[in-house]
């Protein structure tokens, strides 16, 4: 969908290399050219959550994104290894690159997927993504009820389906932007309440 | 829950991106910082998983929330059962829940389009003790009030009786716009 909302003329979105005084991903990925096996790990390890964020968002499906998290990292692998990354310094840049790409390749197939992983030792897909605290149900419980009534609406019925505010706009009679304004006010008094609500953890 | 300490409410621009809401600029200058910067990808992951919390919450009954008629629509089309009652201002159900039943919903149809406040007050029935729901989101056009009670409370229930008031507020004053009185048993497969 593109309804128009931009922010990249606010700049938040930036390109941030020179935020980074020292670029891990860069390092790892010029270990990697020079032959040091033991940077393959850790590049792993950074950049799946990322990629597998990326799936996530384009396929909305948990067993795709993981596939694509695979994919990328093999070929962006065989590629370091093979000192054809030529820009280090832009490698969080080619691997988003190689993301976008690899959705569109109509090329893969499971057997030659499955042929390639045989030839790394390493788990491409380690198990030590950032972990997020799942929120307690009963506190959940609590703080959705006590939303304002238009807030929780709007929380769940965007969140039920993952519909954008200007469906939802639509349904329920409102501006888009009213929508914005009123899921964020619900988002935040929802993450309040998570966080300082000593209730309900028990159940 | 990760801090949002970041200018220009990011948590919205994050979210925006996951909703598909940005233009394809937009969308992919996101897309590049999230290559780049995993604080803005744990607080998107958290974003992701409170959202799927939510979802949870909903389709366990665990909470009473106000919807509209194409968000039922909407659930029934992605295999949800729903069990819906329809009622006109002071009518009366007899209602109960059956074990395939994920839902039970209560359309309240109601003259709303002059309406620009609308507040669900719901008691016991018996005179006991009322929870008003303060200025409901509700689709004029639609003619109704669409609510989800919590499931999970209406398992538990044997006989009795709720009611449900729909009032149309403004600065000075409130009336009545329909008055609706659910009479609930437990599930008897035999009718």
């Amino acid at each position: 969908m593109d309804s128009g909302l931009s922010i990249a003329a606010r700049g938040f979105y930036a390109p941030p290399v020179q935020e980074i005084p020292h670029d891990v991903d860069a390092d790892l990925a010029r270990r990697i050219a020079a032959g040091d096996p033991e940077a393959e790990a850790p590049f792993c390890r950074r950049f799946a959550p990322r990629i597998r964020l990326f799936g996530l968002k384009r396929l909305r499906n948990e067993a795709a994104a993981a596939d694509l998290v695979q994919d990328v990292l093999i070929v962006a692998l065989q590629k370091l290894r093979a000192g054809a990354v030529r820009e280090p310094e832009r490698i969080a840049s080619f691997m988003l690159g190689m993301a976008r790409q690899m959705m569109l390749d109509s090329m893969r197939n499971s057997g030659r997927r499955e042929r390639i992983l045989d030839e790394f030792q390493i788990d491409l897909i380690p198990s030590e993504e950032p972990a997020v605290d799942e929120p307690n149900e009963g506190r959940l419980q609590h703080c959705l009820q006590a939303l304002p009534e238009r807030e929780r609406t709007v929380l769940v019925m965007t969140f039920y389906d993952d519909c954008p505010a200007d469906a939802l706009g639509t349904q329920l009679g409102l501006s888009t932007g009213n929508v914005r304004v009123i899921r964020h006010r619900g988002l935040q008094h929802l993450r309040d309440c998570l966080e300082n609500s000593e209730v309900r953890d028990d159940a | 829950m990760t801090p949002d300490n970041h200018a220009d409410h990011p948590t919205s621009d994050l979210l925006a991106y996951w909703l598909d809401e940005l233009d394809e600029a937009s969308a992919a200058a996101v897309e590049e910082h999230l290559f780049r910067c995993d604080g803005c990808g744990a607080r998107l992951r958290e974003l992701i998983q409170l959202g799927g919390a939510v979802r949870k919450a909903l389709l366990n009954g665990r909470f009473a929330t106000v919807v509209t008629p194409s968000f039922i629509r909407r659930m029934q089309s992605a295999g949800v059962r729903v069990r819906e009652y329809h009622l006109e201002p002071g009518g009366s159900v007899n209602c109960t829940l059956a074990p395939e039943d994920d839902f039970v919903i209560s359309h309240l149809r109601a003259q709303v389009d002059d309406v620009r406040q609308i507040d669900l007050v719901i008691d016991d029935g018996h005179g006991g003790s009322a929870h008003r729901c303060q200025h409901i989101a509700f689709n004029a056009a639609t003619g109704e009030v669409t609510v989800i009670p919590p499931v999970a409370l209406l398992r538990s229930l044997g006989h009795d009786r709720q009611r449900m008031r729909l009032m149309a507020v403004d600065k000075s004053s409130e009336r009545l716009l329909g008055e609706y009185t659910f009479n609930h048993s437990p599930y008897d497969p035999r009718g």
